[in-house]
């Protein structure tokens, strides 16, 4: 049993290739993955390892505020905090250190920026027992209050040199330096993409706003005494609200940072991916071996003939699957591995991340995983085919074959693929609307469960939609065309289950793209209806800058309303929270608000203002105290002073600048809102605008149209990085149609034979092919733009209180995604097209 | 090496073949399957070519029909000498001047009856004649049927919508393989009797190879074939003269 089996594999080497492409794809992405996350993992364990070198304890604040909205937050420490530890028995040596924002200019007067790592100042620690973790490419380390240091990558990507005089912005006011070194850390010109600017200890402390405060405290210990020693007893020494660590869990713990952004966002996005491939694949394969099946059923009717038990029957086609699966895993393994790296040149050139490198990591949970992913796919997607298998009679060897009887459980197929999809939607919904448990799981659980339910039901609409698109083929390509889309027809189920692998790919496609206009539309929306300002000044990577912008920009005469908006984390009954800072006079000239209780002007004294719903679900009204808790000064009672409704622009909580300038350390704006005094003429404006921030060249200035665009460019920049990755799921659905149409020529090689008996040309033949898969690619482009456009209205429509109000249907792009499929269904024509155009005729009309 | 010349009283010949010769494989293997055959059909006749398995009768009609390539020698259809012709040619020539009935699977399972019968001229992009098919189609009597996809028809009525879209082209010759072996006798006779009405009543000629000494019959002459030639000849054919040719052949 096992030799036949063996034998049959051989026998179909071209048909089981495409399959195994499927998973190989698959598998290679999800391997490359972990390779690339291992890689980039061990990259900045051994990187931090090297940078604290020579610490062996670190003192800091424990982290008040934390998680990915507001970033880490750690108060500085006092500076009677390093007297008390080195006062501790075992200390050699201990230095404070400072990090604040420090964001250099570069020689076109602009500033300096990443691709999304922090902009860092940093103090260098001078005891001999800590320098060991940077390196001096050049020059030597900064001293004195005119001096700085900057690392390699940024060296090389400004063009300073020692010696260079450089501008550099801070949170207060911006200031000129010497380089006196450029640093780089072992092997690494930076540290995981960030851009640092260092300097000594006291000109630190003094530009960051640290004076007498540190941010982390380094220890050395004394001969004789280890690092987990020292740690407990400095740690017996001071509050239990500084965080006493080794430099070895120092190095881990900030790795672990870097890390976690990378394992989560880059880790799980491509993940994503894989997974997606990995699901059009299984379509692939179990359309493949329904096929197959159907194809061998004289085959394996003569097997039971034989005595093969429904067992071994079953038996035959899974060990099949194995084996497929197996050698396709090994290949997408090997695979993965090219990935990885090309992944990885594409992730510094992204982010400008210097990497550095370590030996690529190939750990065997890679394998495992792997190979296990692949395993499981192809089997379960080769299980219905194999009990189908099972259900061929004995007698069937002996009967004239039926070759095309597509009869169903019609009815048993639309309530399971009814209740299929109700229950995928159900599960999407409620992990919408529902905020319990990992929403995010929830919502792409029930969209995979969405796929099926349609892909079941899609057998039921193939024939009429493939008629209603095939028509205009028929009509314009006469008889190929009305041969293609009767083909197209004849058998729903495969036509569907083709099709459905297509509609994956073009359900996300088309749901990116709704969900990208909507946003566009909803940006475009804000602007107009809440946004009066007619500049918008941020720093391009989020940083927040100093405030003396926004002082100097109200002094213009030009300028009627110059508000800045400062953000701040803070904590209600311990659950993290956001909040936006402004002053009510100049904001309530640049943003439209509503309120609904309550006065906003009255936050000028300070106080919070809510929005409707929140208040509303906390039971808060106008005169209420609210207890807030802040990173510098605790908890605070703060009262209630307007209820707003939602304009995007406000957040959920507005506060008086007045109260967040007491509650917050760091005092800096995140944007700033202009309004140009009435009747001035905007060029004259927009001059006095820019020629104030000619000093802040870390804030951009756009316009409305201006700001408009540029969240439009960078939309559609993500969106690309989508498509491309969403690309091979749908080129592995075309794989399934070059596969299907194959399977199916080989199955038509009589019709084709006569023909061409009757004399049909091969590039008649060739067209029939061609048209007919280009029905089935528009067949499953039309099934994924309907789910796709479900998608994106249930998700737009979820997420309006996130900002999206507007849903948006792309409807050009849409049409466009609808012929793109048609193309590439030319394109997957080509090789069964060829095929069928040479078959042998005299063979194919006179083989029984 | 024997040459039938069939009496020739018509003034056309619809095809002929001179001197052919077929060869399958090489050296050891090699099968002579048409050796040195010459042949000529005149228009308006139906003729039967039989023998016994292996004599060459189907190679014959394939090389004859444009649908296999000779070794040696030359094949005309009318006045057109196959053996130049390119792959394409041959099959617009197929399209244009041939019709065929299989011994089965003669129709496309997607189309229906009509749409079958339609197929050559559906192919060539040509308009059918209506008359002409209305007359074709009631002679067979499929009139009811039409609408029907081949799954849905009886054996017999699949072969007579053959033998109808073989006619429906107005082609030169048509080509019968076995047109008769997988129906029941009356199914036969029923598509036997058409196809003679067809040569008698409208001058199409047809070729047509079998084993079964009641379809030779129905032809006007019959060729006999062993062994790759052509050992025997006979016009006017009943079924007992053929049954005892094939008697003194075989012995």
């Amino acid at each position: 049993m096992g030799k036949a089996t063996l034998k049959g594999l051989l026998a179909h080497k071209l048909r089981l290739a495409a399959t195994a492409l499927a998973i190989v794809l698959g598998v290679s992405f999800v391997a490359g993955t972990y390779v690339l996350t291992d890689t980039i993992t061990a990259s900045f364990d051994n990187l931090f390892k090297q940078v604290t070198q020579g610490i062996d304890v670190a003192v800091r604040s424990e982290e008040t505020f934390g998680g990915f909205e507001t970033g880490e937050v750690r108060d500085p420490m006092p500076a009677s905090l390093l007297e008390r530890i080195r006062a501790v028995d075992g200390v050699r040596v201990a230095e404070g250190n400072v990090t604040g924002y420090a964001q250099l200019v570069g020689r076109d007067g602009k500033a300096v920026t990443t691709g999304g790592a922090p902009s860092l100042g940093v103090s260098f620690n001078s005891d001999t027992a800590f320098t060991a973790g940077s390196t001096i490419r050049s020059g030597r380390l900064p001293g004195g209050p005119n001096e700085l240091a900057i690392d390699a990558k940024t060296a090389a990507d400004t063009g300073y040199k020692v010696g260079d005089q450089v501008k550099v912005l801070f949170q207060g006011p911006a200031r000129t330096f010497t380089v006196a070194g450029i640093i780089g850390f072992g092997q690494a010109d930076n540290l995981g993409g960030a851009r640092l600017v260092g300097f000594d200890l006291a000109t630190a402390q003094d530009v960051l706003n640290r004076e007498g405060r540190f941010d982390e405290i380094d220890v050395a210990a004394a001969e004789g005494v280890t690092p987990e020693q020292l740690r407990d007893r400095i740690r017996a020494a001071v509050d239990p609200r500084y965080e006493v660590l080794t430099g070895a869990e120092l190095a881990e713990d900030t790795a672990a940072a870097i890390n976690d952004t990378i394992g989560r966002f880059l880790g799980t996005a491509l993940l994503a991916f894989a997974f997606v491939a990995l699901l059009v694949g299984g379509f692939l394969i179990f359309n493949t071996f329904t096929i197959i099946v159907a194809q061998r059923t004289r085959e394996l009717a003569l097997l039971r003939c034989l005595g093969a038990s429904r067992r071994q029957v079953m038996n035959s086609v899974l060990v099949e699957s194995v084996i497929v699966a197996l050698l396709a895993s090994l290949v997408g393994l090997g695979l993965g591995v090219l990935i990885a790296s090309g992944l990885r040149a594409l992730l510094a050139g992204f982010l400008g991340a210097d990497i550095p490198s370590t030996g690529i990591q190939f750990q065997a949970r890679t394998v495992i995983v792997s190979l296990l992913v692949g395993l499981v796919v192809t089997v379960l997607a080769a299980l219905l085919p194999a009990l189908k298998a099972t259900r061929v009679p004995p007698v069937a060897a002996l009967q004239p074959e039926t070759a095309f009887a597509p009869t169903g459980f019609r009815r048993r197929r639309i309530v399971l693929g009814v209740l299929v999809t109700l229950a995928g939607v159900a599960a999407l919904l409620a992990g919408l609307f529902r905020p319990e448990g990992n929403q995010l799981v929830n919502v792409a659980s029930g969209a995979v469960v969405v796929f099926f339910g349609v892909a079941i039901l899609s057998p039921l609409i193939a024939r009429p939609l493939a008629r209603v698109i095939g028509w205009p083929f028929a009509r314009a390509f006469r008889l190929p065309g009305n041969l293609a889309r009767l083909n197209a027809m004849r058998n729903p189920r495969r036509t569907a289950s083709t099709a459905a692998a297509l509609m994956i790919g073009l359900a996300l496609v088309a749901f990116v793209s709704i969900f990208a206009a909507s946003i566009k539309a909803s940006t475009t929306e804000t602007l107009e209806e809440t946004v009066s300002a007619d500049y918008i000044l941020i720093n391009d990577n989020f940083q927040p800058f100093t405030p003396e912008a926004a002082e100097r920009l109200a002094e213009q005469p030009e300028l009627a309303a110059v508000a800045g908006v400062r953000f701040g984390p803070w904590k209600l009954n311990g659950v993290n929270k956001s909040l936006s800072a402004v002053d009510p006079a100049a904001y309530q000239q640049v943003v439209r608000t509503t309120v609904t209780a309550g006065n906003l002007s009255d936050l000028s004294s300070g106080g919070l203002a809510v929005k409707d719903t929140v208040a509303e679900a906390n039971g808060w009204a106008v005169g209420e105290q609210v207890p807030m808790e802040f990173p510098r000064t605790g908890l605070e009672q703060v009262p209630v002073k307007a209820i707003y409704e939602d304009n995007t622009l406000n957040g959920d909580h507005l506060l008086g600048l007045a109260t967040y300038e007491r509650a917050y350390a760091d005092q800096a704006d995140s944007q700033i809102l202009v309004k140009a005094a009435p009747g001035v003429d905007p060029a004259d404006s927009r001059a006095a605008v820019d020629r104030v921030m000619a000093d802040f060249p870390n804030v951009t200035v756009r316009d409305q149209a201006e700001f408009r665009d540029e969240q439009a460019r960078q939309i559609d920049q993500i969106i690309n990085l989508f498509y491309s990755l969403l690309g091979l799921a749908i080129v592995i659905a075309l794989f399934g149609i070059v596969n299907t149409l194959g399977l199916s020529i080989f199955e038509r090689i009589r019709e084709l034979g006569l023909l061409r008996a009757v004399g049909a040309t091969r590039s008649q033949l060739r067209s029939m092919i061609r048209w007919e898969a280009v029905i089935i690619a528009v067949l499953g482009a039309v099934l994924g733009l309907a789910v796709g456009v479900f998608f994106g209205w249930t998700i737009v429509r979820a997420l309006s209180s996130q900002g999206i109000t507007e849903f948006a249907l792309p409807g050009g792009q849409l049409v466009l995604f609808v012929v793109a499929a048609g193309l590439a269904g030319i394109l997957a024509a080509v090789l069964p097209g060829r095929r069928a155009a040479r078959i042998d005729v005299l063979r194919a009309i006179t083989t029984e | 090496m024997s040459a039938a010349i069939v009496p020739g009283d018509t003034e056309t010949l619809a095809a002929r073949a001179v001197q052919v010769t077929k060869i399958y494989g090489q050296g050891q293997t090699e099968v002579r399957a048409l050796d040195n055959v010459s042949v000529e059909l005149p228009s308006g006749h139906f003729t039967a070519i039989m023998g016994p398995s292996g004599s060459g009768k189907s190679t014959l009609m394939h090389c004859l029909a444009g649908l296999d390539r000779i070794t040696s020698g030359q094949i005309f259809i009318g006045d057109v000498e196959l053996t130049r012709l390119s792959e394409k040619q041959l099959t617009l020539l197929r399209r244009d001047k041939v019709g065929f009935v299989f011994q089965a699977f003669n129709l496309l399972p997607t189309l229906t009856a009509a749409e079958n019968v339609e197929l050559p001229l559906a192919i060539a992009g040509r308009k059918p004649d209506r008359a002409f098919l209305d007359r074709v189609i009631d002679a067979v009597g499929l009139r009811e049927r039409l609408g029907h996809k081949p799954a849905e028809l009886s054996g017999g009525q699949q072969q007579r919508v053959a033998a109808a879209r073989a006619l429906a082209s107005k082609p030169a010759i048509v080509f019968a393989d076995e047109p008769t072996g997988n129906l029941d006798s009356a199914s036969g006779a029923e598509l036997l009797g058409f196809m003679r009405r067809s040569v008698d009543e409208y001058g199409q000629t047809i070729v047509m190879v079998t084993h079964d000494p009641n379809s030779a019959a129905f032809a006007d002459h019959v060729l006999f074939l062993a062994d790759g030639r052509i050992v025997d000849e006979m016009a006017n054919p009943t079924a007992e003269k053929v049954l005892d040719l094939m008697k003194k052949l075989g012995g």
